[in-house]
């Protein structure tokens, strides 16, 4: 029941020993407010006057206020140490997917690690606080209110003993069936949630068909079988509830009957009898309150796996291996017989790719979709990890991959939509140089062709943009990468991924006037099928299937009739106006 | 609290159903009540058995009663409670459907069939975890509540008719539980609910900024203003959370504080009425007690209001929904499908830019046009005036002699739309492309799956058309999915096709071959294609660049290639 990774919590056991000690303290007063109430209630049903009770009423109701008041500091305890606790998992979180980085996020899913960083630590948060508390009250409270009643009669002691495991075995059993049967039942929840999402998602498309209003009863009808789907199940779920209720209620029932008949025969006196009858609710009500969350108790258990899992994942090794200041124009990148297979496929994405570049070369990395670019480009850029040692090397210094650190810092990512944050529109643009020159940004701009964007906003630069703020269009977020980009001359290397492939023609076109003149000075990696580009070029590889099928410059492959190069552009340039 | 009243007299999604479904309510509340009655007679009950048992009456007929009765409630109180859960959460899983229904209903009156994405995908899965809410609302807040009333009213007719002094206290401590705490903490959890949700949806952001934004954290080296970054909003959410949970508490605190004052005072109550009847005087036993299970309704009904404004906006977002329209009669469709545009400017109503400026022009049945142009140029806004989504500012649009907003829903008839969302049902290939036309045969169903190149992948698949498109829409590519657009959009037999950039995230060879398949199938039929670039664009009769709401630009492909420079430098993009 203890989950053992609670012990690897920071400041765990010391927390733990001060919720003992305050829970048992809290159990004593459970056990002191019901025998003073058991004894005013006596004393008045001996006639004694009413201020006589006076003292044991004020033991009642301090030690009934000391239990309340402890319930606050153990609820406060707790939630102290729950919320470090979460604060460290969020801090190892932020800096593992850090070191994970894009491409690994993406592998493993954008929507789980934003959700494992929201809810994931939320609900995690919640076990601690939630599960701790109710955890001990259930191994420390029944137990010290069952000596009480042991103390004052022991076969009502031993029978409350007997009846607790009787309980839970039932409550298990009916929850496993419940769970079971909510098993067996998930594709058909699913299935009934998929077809009304889809009746919502759809709906553009329902009303270009005309069937907006017929599918209305549908919607209907398939939130009518969800009900019974759900009813099905839940009555189960509340079979395995209703155990526990009914035979803890019962138990105290049958334990009133037995005290009565003690009473009636005269083997036992009223005020003993009445302190267990107040005392064997308490009995019961730390195992009722761990059933009632037990649901959201496993839902923290599994957030914590959850979030152990991303921690436990492998971080990329060898980042450290290049020494590079500056990509120079005498500087060289060489690779040799390069393969790459994605993890679950048997066909290699790329095989026996060589080239080497120098300087401020201008390369573009052509081919249909599928034929190995993008993947090219991500190992260029160090988020995928060739297959084989010792087949890049940067200045004759051989690596294992490009994931290094240096040469993180030498390059700029122009992916298909640059991603903006919501912030404002002034620090999305100096994200990569915080702290830059009003007046080197204002050029910036300008020459990255954001100058009428800027001055159309009422806001300017301090407009907020990104989700929830102001939408930039496609060729506008090019632009603010572009700008980005701009403002860091000490980046040598830029690397393009179909930057204007899917923008419309003409901002294609005005991009290109601006993007252009940056290659300049630079070693420039373009991956595109739009092959216009060859023009700013001096450098092309050709790659069909994975396979590097040519290289060299693209004026003279062009010139060769039956250079692959040209191959490729009768592919792709069907359709058009010919003469 | 202006709002708040405003709110709920303009409510139609939470009232309404209670109205309607009362049944349903009143069991739940009963039941519901009857747990905490059967929960606090047991208590009573055996409270009074053992007091009465420790007088030792002679015989043990004389405490028979109690025995029977201690058991009974014993066994009432758990078998109240499972059905009232039962009865409680079939009404509320009713109310749902119903909901759900008319939620759809609502979104469907008024959701436009032109690039809606923003607007249905997010929006409507907003609304639908809002119904989920409202279950919550129901559940959580207003059973407790019609319970936690009716002990109010029951306890203190009960206690009246003993004594109606002590009644008067008993309404009085009561008064301060059930309806003064409640309210107090209503209020005092507004503000930090409203926060609450504020830095929650913040955080969110962050998130989402942190997680796909990571490649510039990395890349820009500057990970550690990540984790500081994203850190403030987490620890301000935390703080206002506790301040919550703590005053929840502390609010618990003291309602237990105010039950034992109610303990005490029926303590000395008791002892006064009953103390000088032998019998009576078990009675101090068993009022007592009685009060101890009345903690849980109390509780609950505080954490019910408590939690009350967290559906507020849940509320709010629903009711802002339009009314479901009635559908509206026939009207005669047009017998010509010429579409003209006369002298059309538009603008977005609060927005005073024009988008659209003095448009005029017109096509003929059977001719093609391209609209191309930079985003912003008014491309999405002509065609949602053709689809009648908006209506011109000043000007006319016709198809026909018909304004296409007039045509409501039998616009269908006249216009079909292909866009770039295709959205492909769970349900069978065959009754997804038969949603173009309910009344298709099989045959024609086949003849347009020819049309559109599919039937060689379906006839591959081992169920053929009765393939379930889930399974399917793994193997179907970006490509394959438009062809099923467009066997629905000839099975619709509509004169007027709009293509809505139908294969802007294609590769060119498969973008080549399904436009050459659309233009192909649809050669009897008016297209208004808007494109991104000039691929297949010598399939059509007239291309118009839009800039600023206007045309800028005109002219039949070949005229273009031969006039305008600036033609020819796009083309040489694309043709490269």
């Amino acid at each position: 029941m203890f989950d053992r990774r609670l012990f690897d919590l920071p400041k765990i056991k010391g927390t733990l020993f001060i919720l003992m000690i305050l829970t048992g303290i809290q159990a004593l007063a459970i056990v002191a407010q019901s025998i003073f109430l058991a004894a005013v209630i006596v004393d008045l049903w001996s006639r004694h006057a009413f201020a006589t009770v006076l003292p044991s009423l004020a033991g009642f109701a301090l030690a009934f206020m000391l239990r309340q008041l402890l319930v606050v500091f153990k609820n406060t305890l707790m939630s102290h140490f729950a919320g470090k606790a979460v604060e460290n998992f969020r801090v190892q979180l932020l800096e593992k997917y850090a070191a994970m980085g894009a491409p690994l996020i993406t592998k493993y899913g954008t929507g789980h690690a934003v959700t494992s960083l929201v809810a994931g630590l939320d609900n995690t948060k919640n076990y601690f606080q939630l599960l701790l508390i109710k955890m001990f009250d259930l191994s420390i409270i029944p137990w010290i209110v069952l000596i009480a009643i042991t103390y004052f009669n022991w076969i009502q002691g031993l029978f409350l003993l007997l009846i607790f495991p009787v309980i839970i075995i039932f409550f298990i059993i009916l929850g496993l069936a419940a769970q079971k049967k909510a098993d067996d039942e998930y594709a058909n929840f699913k299935n009934l949630n998929n077809r009304f999402v889809d009746g919502l998602r759809g709906l553009p498309t329902l009303k270009q068909l005309g069937l907006a209003n017929a599918y209305g009863r549908e919607i209907y009808t398939i939130s009518e079988d969800y009900r019974k789907t759900t009813m099905r199940t839940l009555r189960i779920a509340i079979t395995s509830t209703f155990a526990l209720d009914f035979f803890t209620t019962l138990s105290i029932a049958v334990l009133a009957v037995f005290l009565g008949l003690d009473l009636l025969n005269g083997k036992t006196i009223l005020f003993p009898a009445l302190s267990i009858l107040v005392l064997a609710p308490e009995y019961f009500l730390p195992l009722r309150n761990f059933a009632d969350d037990y649901h959201a108790t496993l839902d923290g258990k599994n957030a914590l796996t959850d979030v152990m899992a991303v921690l436990n994942r492998p971080e990329p090794t060898d980042t450290k291996l290049l020494n590079l200041d500056t990509w120079r124009s005498d500087s060289q990148l060489t690779l040799k017989d390069l393969d790459f297979y994605y993890e679950d496929e048997d066909q290699p994405t790329l095989a026996d790719i060589s080239f080497q570049v120098a300087g401020y070369q201008r390369v573009a990395i052509v081919g249909e979709s599928g034929s190995g670019k993008s993947t090219l480009l991500n190992l260029l850029a160090g988020f995928l990890m060739p297959n084989d040692d010792e087949v890049i090397a940067v200045n004759q210094e051989i690596l294992p991959h490009l994931d290094q650190e240096d040469w993180q810092k030498q390059y700029f990512y122009m992916p298909q939509s640059p991603y903006l944050f919501h912030d404002t529109l002034r620090n999305n643009l100096v994200f990569y140089t915080p702290g830059v020159d009003d007046d080197v940004l204002k050029e910036a701009i300008q020459q990255a062709g954001l100058k009428d964007l800027v001055d159309s906003l009422p806001d300017g630069l301090d407009t907020v943009v990104g989700e929830g703020g102001r939408q930039l269009s496609g060729g506008q977020s090019q632009r603010v990468a572009l700008a980005r980009m701009l403002l860091d001359p000490s980046r040598r290397v830029l690397l393009f991924d179909e930057p204007t492939a899917h923008l419309d023609i003409e901002t294609e076109l005005d991009l290109k006037k601006s993007m252009a003149p940056v290659f300049d000075q630079h070693l420039v990696f373009f991956a595109t099928h739009r092959l216009h580009w060859l023009n700013q070029m001096d450098y092309v590889l050709v790659l069909r299937h994975g396979h590097l099928v040519e290289q060299g410059k693209p004026a003279e492959l062009l010139a060769k009739p039956d250079s692959q190069l040209n191959s490729l552009r009768s592919e792709l340039q069907q359709g058009l106006i010919h003469e | 609290m202006n709002e708040f009243k405003k709110m709920w007299r303009h409510d139609r999604w939470v009232l309404p159903f209670l109205r309607e479904q009362k049944g349903g309510v009143i069991g739940s509340v009963l039941l519901s009540f009857g747990t905490i009655f059967a929960a606090a007679a047991l208590m009573f009950v055996s409270g009074f058995l053992i007091s009465r048992a420790a007088q030792r009456p002679s015989n043990i007929l004389l405490i028979y009663v109690p025995i029977v009765l201690t058991r009974g409630f014993g066994i009432a109180r758990p078998v109240f409670r499972y059905v009232e859960r039962l009865v409680s959460h079939n009404w509320v899983l009713r109310i749902v459907s119903l909901a759900r229904q008319r939620l759809y209903q609502s979104a469907a009156s008024t959701a436009s069939s032109i690039r809606s994405r923003l607007q249905t995908g997010q929006v409507l899965s907003l609304l639908a975890d809002d119904l989920d809410q409202l279950q919550n609302l129901y559940l959580r807040t207003l059973f407790p509540i019609g319970a936690g009333i009716m002990l109010y009213l029951g306890s203190s007719i009960g206690i009246g008719v003993l004594n109606w002094h002590f009644m008067l206290v008993w309404i009085l401590v009561l008064a301060f539980i059930l309806i003064l705490v409640p309210i107090f903490s209503f209020k005092m959890n507004r503000a930090k609910v409203q926060d609450q949700k504020e830095l929650q949806s913040q955080l969110y952001t962050e998130a989402t900024d942190a997680i796909l934004g990571m490649q510039d954290w990395v890349l820009s080296g500057r990970q550690a203003d990540l984790v500081k970054e994203q850190g403030r909003v987490m620890t301000a959410l935390a703080g206002v959370k506790y301040k919550a949970m703590r005053f929840g508490w502390w609010r618990d605190f003291t309602i237990q504080g105010a039950t034992v004052i109610l303990m005490v005072l029926v303590l000395i109550w008791s002892d006064q009425q009953f103390k000088t009847d032998f019998i009576a005087i078990n009675y101090i036993a068993a009022f007592t007690l009685a009060i101890i299970p009345l903690v849980d309704t109390f509780l609950s009904v505080n954490q019910g209001v408590g939690e009350a404004s967290f559906y507020e906006d849940s509320i709010t977002r629903l009711n802002d929904l339009p009314p479901v329209k009635p559908a509206e009669s026939a009207i005669k469709l047009p017998t010509d499908s010429t579409i003209h545009f006369d002298q059309v400017s538009f603008a977005y109503p609060g927005d005073d830019k024009t988008v659209i400026k003095d448009l005029s022009f017109a096509v003929q049945p059977g001719e093609k046009l391209a609209l191309l142009g930079r985003s912003g140029a008014g491309k999405t806004t002509i065609l949602k005036l053709l689809a009648g989504d908006v209506v011109p500012s000043s000007g006319q649009v016709t198809i026909g002699d018909v304004a296409p907003s007039d045509l409501n829903d039998q616009l269908s008839e006249v216009v079909s739309v292909l866009d770039q969302h295709t959205y492909l049902f769970d349900t069978t290939i065959l009754n997804n492309i038969r949603m173009g036309n309910v009344k298709a045969t099989d045959e024609q169903v086949k003849t347009a799956v020819k049309q559109a190149g599919l039937a060689d992948l379906i006839e591959s698949l081992p169920d053929g058309y009765q393939t379930m498109m889930l399974e399917a829409g793994q193997r179907f590519s970006g490509g394959e999915r438009q062809r099923v657009a467009l066997a629905r959009v000839l099975l619709q037999d509509a004169p007027i096709v709009v293509l809505d950039e139908p294969t802007v995230s294609l590769d060119p060879k498969t973008e080549y071959e399904v436009l050459n398949q659309m233009f192909s199938a649809l050669a009897d039929r008016t297209i208004v294609w808007v494109t991104h670039h000039l691929t297949g664009i010598n399939r059509v009769d007239q291309i118009a660049f839009l800039k600023g709401g206007h045309f800028e630009l005109t002219g039949t492909p070949t005229e273009l290639y031969q006039d305008s420079p600036y033609f020819r430098e796009l083309l040489a993009l694309d043709q490269f």
